[in-house]
């Protein structure tokens, strides 16, 4: 029984972001690159799995450049047992990202249950895992609290609007997407790290999977910063004066109302 | 008759029981040298020796404990007397005749002499101690019958010794021996005048000769399962300790292909001097008494750690010997006395090292159990994995990107090392002061003072990472060691000549720690760095806001690295301030509660560490409490705010107190 983690290796939380010379991409110099958090708690799922039922074997895809690998090794160290690199350059898009991973996933086996996170935090397009599920032609449920495995269904708790929550039950193979709240991940132990570095990952070329990087949708035209957050105002005089104030400021500066 | 056979019973008596004693001692022994873990101690031996002069026969660190002190002396002296004549009567009872006396009168008689009156020291010393855990009883000493068996041997001895020399008096009240026995020469002439024929005397003293050497052999054969143990392992145990006051953590080699784990998880994984600092403990529980975490409700005590060590050690000693020690469990587990909770409670202060006057090391045991317990078995305070993250991604503990670090000086005008690599002082600013809005403040004063002095220093800026000492303590070895040597590969770059940390546990990592990864510099922490600017007159106090002032250690600097005076040095030199020192203080200080990377875990067990300080130093009545660690810094703020007393005293670090006093 195979189960797939796909993830994402995005730029720390914590990193600043600066756009590159060429206008329509980051400066990746400075940048710490870490596995996904969303993808965490995917692979900390398919590890709580395999902790259920010990014959899956649980083979982490990433598709991106050569840095990938260290994304790879980390879902490797908490307990996936194998792990796929789809060499993909820079900026390819979620199109290309998915049908990539698709193929990838076909061809080294059929899979039981593919889980990923419900979002990158980088781009924030929340696309992949849908677009790959229908290439795979696979029922998809994202933003998952909770799931129920039986043996030839998930039991799925979903988050929508409003904290309220959808119940599906779906049949496998599926695309299970995780939201912040699934698990608590697991920080790896030292032995698995060591074992981690040790274990092969399986590099893919694109045209191994007969696609080549012209095969997308969207290219990026411009990228630019938010405009940096002005100082706190603080506004004075009686209550009354205040409001006043607050309702110019808010229609001449902010043109909110 | 009674002649013809004596010889042989006393034999027989000290063959069988010396035989039981050296058979468990020798279970001991081979227990100790059947541990794989290495522990090198065999440096500086004219320190050691001096250290066992000092520490045993001185009995230094007992005395810091005045009337239990003294007590101890008492029968530590008295025995080591006492005890040539025990063997001079067991020599007697095999080889009648063959005794002192053939030394001459003029030395026997003053052994004698002696001897008589450590023998009343001895009782006294018992008296205090039966007293002291029956009456008074303290509530760090743990009273069970080990240690009432170990009081009543004792006192049973003395008495017997007593009534032997007594009857003797009597049994021959010519003798002119008799005018040096002090108190068994008082005994016995009350027995003589009573009318007791000499005979009788004699059957008397014989009796009692009888009961103290069954007395002394029993207590021999008592001793090897004892607490008692302590006065066969004490010695050693002093011999091979942790010389200086200074230490590093063991260094673990993590990239040995053959070891199957890491830190201390089986009882066996404990080296041999760990195994000799559990048999050198008998309980005194000076240790328990300091220690922040048990004086605030939490489940450790230092004693009872070892105590609890020595217990699991004791059950496996059998696979411990047949080196069959896969199957043992961890000691570290649910339902032994040794639970996680008692593990992380620790502040790492060294309150408790600080105290044993055997020199145990108890901070060994919690940071090699720590790091089993995260290396192996990635167990650990859940928010320990959001600093463990935030030092991998960021390199500092809190949640700021690493291109971030010298933010804080932007308008500061400071220098970073790239730029200036031949800078005399490389100030290595720490987390805290690069991230920490409070402590920012200090290291902006500690500009301040440097650039007023005239100073030629560089910072690192978005080259310096995190030293390691929150990763390290916390039990994350391997997360610790990617820190230093990134950091030690930066410092062997510049290679500065002094490096000045604005953190004691900066300054303890770099002096004692980075060594063993390769990087030995001059470091200093910013107290001693600005009194000696003081000193030569580059810095000139004048008066400043602060008059009223008491002064917090931080356990780095002063326990770990013996720096109690430059900050007092300091506070003295600035004019018309005052300090008044809390009750513990130096190296009695109170911990703040952060130490050991308690900075970054939750109190959840018990009152809590910083507010048993805060009140102390609110007690003092002074209106500043000036700090010398961030941590501490912001633990005893903290502190001040529950206390509701924020408007009225506030918390400085010495290096802005100072800065306030320059203009």
């Amino acid at each position: 029984m195979k189960v797939y983690v796909c993830l994402k290796q995005v730029p720390d939380t914590e990193s600043k972001i600066k756009v590159a010379a060429d206008g329509k991409s980051i400066d990746s110099t400075g940048i710490k690159w870490i596995l996904c958090p969303y993808d965490e708690f995917a692979v900390e799922e398919s590890i709580r799995f395999k902790e259920k039922n010990p014959g899956a074997t649980i083979c982490a895809v990433s598709a991106g450049p050569d840095r990938v690998v260290d994304a790879l090794r980390t879902a490797l160290a908490m307990g996936c047992d194998e792990a796929i690199h789809i060499a993909l350059p820079e900026n390819a898009d979620s199109y290309l990202t998915a049908k990539s991973l698709a193929r990838a996933i076909t061809k080294s086996g059929t899979p039981h249950l593919i889980f990923t996170g419900k979002q990158a935090i980088d781009d924030d397009a929340a696309q992949v895992h849908q677009a790959m599920a229908e290439f795979l032609s696979l029922p998809a449920v994202t933003v998952v609290l909770k799931a129920e495995y039986s043996a030839t269904s998930v039991k799925l708790d979903r988050e929508i609007e409003g904290g309220a929550i959808e119940k599906y039950e779906v049949a496998t193979p599926c695309v299970i997407a995780a939201q912040k709240g699934m698990n608590e991940p697991r920080y790896a132990s030292l032995p698995n790290i060591m074992k981690a570095k040790k274990k092969e990952i399986k590099k893919v070329t694109l045209a191994e999977l007969d696609l080549t990087d012209t095969d997308t949708k969207v290219s990026y035209s411009a990228m630019q910063l938010p405009a940096e957050r002005g100082a706190c105002k603080m506004i004075s005089g009686d209550v009354a004066a205040q409001a006043k104030e607050l309702v110019r400021l808010l229609h001449e500066e902010a043109k909110v109302i | 008759m009674y002649w013809a056979i004596k010889p042989f019973f006393v034999f027989a008596a000290i063959a069988g029981s010396f035989s039981y004693f050296i058979f468990r001692s020798k279970i001991l022994l081979n227990t100790l040298t059947s541990l794989p873990t290495k522990a090198d101690r065999s440096d500086h031996i004219p320190s050691r020796i001096k250290s066992v002069f000092v520490d045993v026969l001185g009995q230094r660190r007992v005395l810091k404990k005045k009337a239990p002190g003294i007590a101890h002396t008492m029968i530590f002296w008295g025995f080591i007397i006492i005890t040539i004549g025990t063997v001079e009567m067991m020599v007697d009872g095999i080889f009648r005749g063959v005794n002192l006396s053939l030394l001459g009168e003029a030395i026997y008689g003053r052994y004698l002499l002696v001897a008589d009156i450590m023998t009343l020291a001895v009782l006294s010393g018992v008296c205090f101690g039966f007293f002291r855990r029956l009456v008074l009883k303290p509530a760090y000493l743990k009273t069970g019958v080990d240690a009432l068996t170990v009081l009543a041997f004792t006192a049973g001895l003395m008495l017997a010794l007593f009534g032997m020399n007594s009857f003797r008096v009597a049994a021959d009240p010519g003798s002119t021996l008799n005018q040096y026995f002090f108190v068994s020469g008082f005994l016995g002439n009350i027995i003589h005048q009573s009318g007791l024929s000499p005979d009788l005397a004699f059957v008397g003293s014989e009796v009692f000769y009888w009961l103290h050497l069954l007395l002394v052999l029993g207590f021999l054969m008592y001793i090897p399962r004892s607490k008692h143990l302590h006065i066969l392992a004490a010695g050693p145990n002093i011999f091979f300790r942790q010389l200086g006051t200074s230490k590093a953590m063991i260094k673990t080699d993590l990239e040995d292909e053959n070891a199957t784990s890491f830190g201390l998880g089986k009882i066996s994984d404990l080296s041999w001097k760990g195994a000799l600092d559990l048999y050198a403990c008998t309980e005194c529980g000076r240790c328990q008494e300091a220690c922040p975490a048990s004086l605030t409700g939490k489940p450790l005590s230092p004693s009872n750690l070892v105590h609890d060590f020595r217990t699991e050690l004791f059950a496996h000693q059998a696979a411990i010997l047949a080196k069959k020690t896969e199957e043992l469990p961890n000691v570290v587990r649910a339902d032994s006395g040794v639970t996680e909770d008692v593990i992380w409670a620790c502040t790492s202060c060294r309150a408790c090292e600080e105290v044993c006057p055997v020199h145990i090391e108890q901070t060994t045991l919690i940071f090699e159990s720590r790091k089993n317990l995260v290396l192996m078995q990635s167990s650990f305070p859940a928010e320990m994995q959001t600093v463990f993250r935030n030092l991998e991604n960021n390199f500092t503990p809190w949640a700021f990107g690493s291109d971030t670090r010298a933010d804080w000086c932007r308008d500061l005008e400071v220098k970073q090392m790239a730029d200036h690599p031949t800078a005399e002082v490389l100030y290595y600013v720490g987390c805290a002061g690069s991230f920490d809005d409070r402590a920012k403040k200090v290291a902006t004063a500690i500009v301040k003072l440097l650039k007023k002095a005239n100073v030629d220093f560089a910072i690192l800026g978005k080259e310096e990472k995190c030293n390691g000492d929150p990763a390290r303590r916390a039990g994350n070895e391997y997360l610790a060691q990617m820190l230093i040597k990134e950091n030690v590969e930066t410092l062997n770059k510049y290679k500065p000549r002094k490096i000045l940390t604005g953190c004691p546990h900066c300054f303890n990592t770099l002096k004692n720690e980075y060594t063993a990864f390769g990087a030995q510099y001059d470091v200093v922490h910013h107290t001693t760095f600005l009194s000696e600017l003081i000193e030569q007159g580059k810095l000139k106090p004048a008066v400043g806001a602060d008059k009223e002032v008491t002064f917090h250690d931080s356990c780095y600097l002063g326990r770990w690295n013996d720096v109690y005076q430059s900050p007092r040095d300091i506070l003295k030199a600035i004019p018309e301030l005052n300090v008044t020192e809390m009750p513990r203080n130096k190296n009695k200080g109170l911990c703040c509660g952060a130490g050991g990377a308690r900075m970054f875990m939750e109190e959840k067990i018990g009152t809590r560490i910083n507010i048993n300080r805060t009140e102390e130093a609110l007690a003092t009545g002074a209106k500043t409490i000036a700090a010398a660690c961030p941590f501490c810094s912001t633990m005893l703020t903290d502190g001040v705010k529950a206390k509701e007393q924020q408007a009225n005293v506030q918390v400085k670090d010495v290096a802005e107190i100072l800065a306030e006093s320059i203009t």
